[in-house]
């Protein structure tokens, strides 16, 4: 896609629909400090789901700052996939620059005009047609120098009838560095492929996040598409978007969220049923605490004929000061679309509480039994290693309840 | 053998308003005992003021256990002392696997592995293992979930309350089975509307509790069947017979 710089610089001044206006200039361009793959990126890796001490026997891929520091595809994939910088892949496949900016729009924000005029690196990804991974790719996004802005465009095309599952853990070396993470992702699945797309991410109270993603889905494609984030952010925002082009698509977007601190997030999902008999679900699990606030936005629109619609909102209130808001939105245009809803928003209810504690747990680990149920992933169809790890991260995140 | 259960005196009230009217009752170490009662007599009050419900106040009155004073103990407290409940209508808890439950309340204590056992002969499926607790269950699911749950801290006593009501035939049967082994060599307090559950258990003493305080006592076999012919009415009257 051609890209107007003048145009770029225009929307350099253009606030997102929504979440907290962030002024650019107050980040660093570049690193000041040279990264260093030490024992604190190798632990926050792993709170992330990212496993660097298995970097050898699983296809790995990870950036510290603006850096790729390590990446390497396992021995038994070598010829099934394709995983390496997105400036690599342009070169080499002179396609891969026609999906650059397809989905999202490079001109739709400050964030997206950011990364179109200084992208810093990124992955692409792609699994060839037919085949079928049975372990994880791993892929990591550190920010290691305190106060830049980290600014990635990825790129995943499953092809045809392909199958995998991508892990990708966001994360940063100190929990009480400045930053922003502006993580561009196009993810393309082909006729009858399958990914399984779970991001992990852990980010700290002066942190800001702003994803922007966009995915479309062939007939028959199957995504399901995870996201959970753990602890505190000082501010995110995203609204990922998926369109439903071929027959019998499915996508299905589940948010695990525990939010504390002063938390601000800003989290929506927006599906487009553009083919016959396509599926799409949006589920959202979330937990706030503390002062956090947290807005979630579905939005469902169908097209086509016999889609289905499903939009989900649970959460949990553990602070009279948190404060969640949920906002579904469900456009049809189909007598024979079936689009539904349902949100709940609730404390963890007393009768709960009192059978636990008949079993002899104290108030204390009921509360934390109810609350890690609450973020039960065990649901999301992922590797068992990926959910034993993901429920491991989860009880390090809810420690205090 | 000594006494494991003293209930003296016991008033209890929920919200306002007075249910138990001055219980006493005595279970012995590996005794079993029946309570009958019409509906609103106050069986299930009785069996959450034992448990340590903290919606169910105790007015006046003391509750000994294992010769402590539990009148003021929490309810995980005594659930740790050895009192242990099934519940007749608990609550749904979305997103714990029932697996999980077990697991963690017999690994607490010392249980172990043992469940497992326990598992298989309730019947309990794999599939229904992996369900969230109380989840879409059907009332004998619930039934033996629940009796699973209570025995997996293998307390000293047990509590079921109502566990045959909603249960058909061949649930009934092997709770029933289940619990008369189960029950060898630990105290139970079993709350029955209409006694199914004593077709497969015998319990060494029943106990009628009429609006609130124990009418009448005995042998469970005859004052079931008295029941049984005459209804409950006819406790009400032996009561009024005891100078209440």
């Amino acid at each position: 896609m051609q890209i107007d710089e003048g145009r770029l610089r225009e929307a350099l001044g253009k606030p997102a629909e929504h979440g907290e206006d962030l002024d650019l200039d107050e980040f660093e361009r570049e690193p000041g400090v040279r990264a260093e793959v030490d024992e604190d990126v190798k632990r926050r890796s792993l709170e992330v789901g990212v496993d660097l001490g298995k970097a050898s026997s699983l296809t790995t891929f990870l950036q510290v700052d603006h850096e790729i520091a390590y990446r390497a595809i396992q021995k038994q994939f070598q010829g099934d996939i394709e995983l390496m910088p997105i400036q690599e892949a342009v070169e080499k496949h002179p396609w891969v620059r026609e999906h650059l900016w397809s989905l999202v729009s490079p001109y739709a924000d400050k964030y997206t005009a950011y990364n179109a005029l200084k992208p810093a690196g990124g992955f692409f990804l792609r699994i060839l047609e037919g085949r079928r991974l049975h372990m994880p790719i791993q892929a990591c996004f550190l920010s290691y120098s305190p106060g830049i802005i980290q600014s990635v465009h990825n790129i995943i095309v499953a092809e045809p009838g392909s199958e995998a599952c991508v892990i990708t853990g966001c994360t940063m070396r100190r929990r009480d560095q400045r930053g922003l993470h502006i993580g561009v992702t196009e993810i393309f699945i082909g006729p009858g492929a399958r990914l399984n797309y779970t991001m992990v991410h852990r980010w700290g109270p002066s942190f800001h996040v702003r994803p922007r993603t966009g995915i479309a889905l062939d007939e028959e494609a199957v995504l399901s598409y995870n996201y959970v984030l753990l602890g505190a952010v000082g501010s995110f925002q995203s609204k990922p978007s998926a369109v439903l082009k071929g027959g019998n698509a499915a996508v299905s977007m589940n948010n695990v969220i525990y939010l504390d601190g002063s938390s601000r997030m800003d989290l929506g999902g927006d599906c487009l049923i553009a083919g016959r008999g396509c599926r799409a679900e949006l589920i959202t699990s979330a937990v706030a605490s503390g002062r956090a606030k947290l807005a979630v936005r579905g939005r469902v629109v169908c097209e086509a004929d016999d889609g289905r619609g499903h939009i989900s909102c649970r959460g949990l209130m553990l602070s009279d000061e948190a404060e969640v808001y949920a906002i579904p939105e469900l456009v049809s245009r189909r007598m024979s679309a079936s689009l539904t809803h349902e949100a709940a928003i609730g404390r963890i209810s007393e009768d709960q509480l009192v059978y636990l504690m008949a079993r002899g747990f104290s108030r204390e680990e009921a509360e934390s039994i109810i609350v890690r149920g609450f973020l039960d992933v065990s649901s999301l169809n992922l590797p068992i290693f990926l959910e034993e790890s993901i429920k491991k991260i989860i009880d390090l995140a809810v420690k205090g309840f | 053998m000594g006494i494991l259960l003293k209930i003296e005196n016991l008033h209890v009230a929920v919200r306002d308003r007075l249910i138990l009217k001055g219980v006493n009752l005595e279970v012995g170490d590996g005794e079993v005992h029946v309570i009958f009662g019409p509906n609103g007599s106050g069986k299930s009050t009785l069996a959450m003021a034992i448990m340590g419900h903290p919606e169910y106040r105790i007015v006046s009155g003391r509750i000994i256990f294992d010769g402590e004073d539990i009148t003021e103990k929490p309810i995980d407290e005594r659930a740790r002392m050895g009192i242990s409940i099934a519940f007749q209508n608990p609550p749904k808890l979305h997103g714990i696997r029932l697996k999980d439950l077990l697991a963690r309340i017999a690994s607490e204590n010392g249980v172990g592995e043992k469940f497992l056992e326990m598992v298989d002969k309730l019947n309990i499926s794999r599939e229904h293992l992996s369900r969230y607790v109380n989840v879409g269950f059907s009332g004998g699911e619930i039934k033996r979930c629940e009796i699973a749950q209570a025995l997996a801290s293998n307390p000293k006593l047990l509590i079921l309350d109502e566990p045959d009501s909603g249960v058909d035939v061949e649930n009934l049967e092997l709770i029933g089975r289940f619990l008369s082994e189960s029950l060898r060599n630990r105290s139970a307090l079993i709350i029955t509307h209409h006694g199914h559950i004593l077709r497969h258990l015998k319990p060494m003493k029943a106990h009628v509790l009429i609006d609130g305080m124990i009418a009448c006592e005995g042998d469970p076999e005859q004052i079931l069947s008295r029941i049984m012919r005459d209804g409950y009415r006819w406790c009400e009257r032996c009561r009024l017979m005891r100078g209440g």
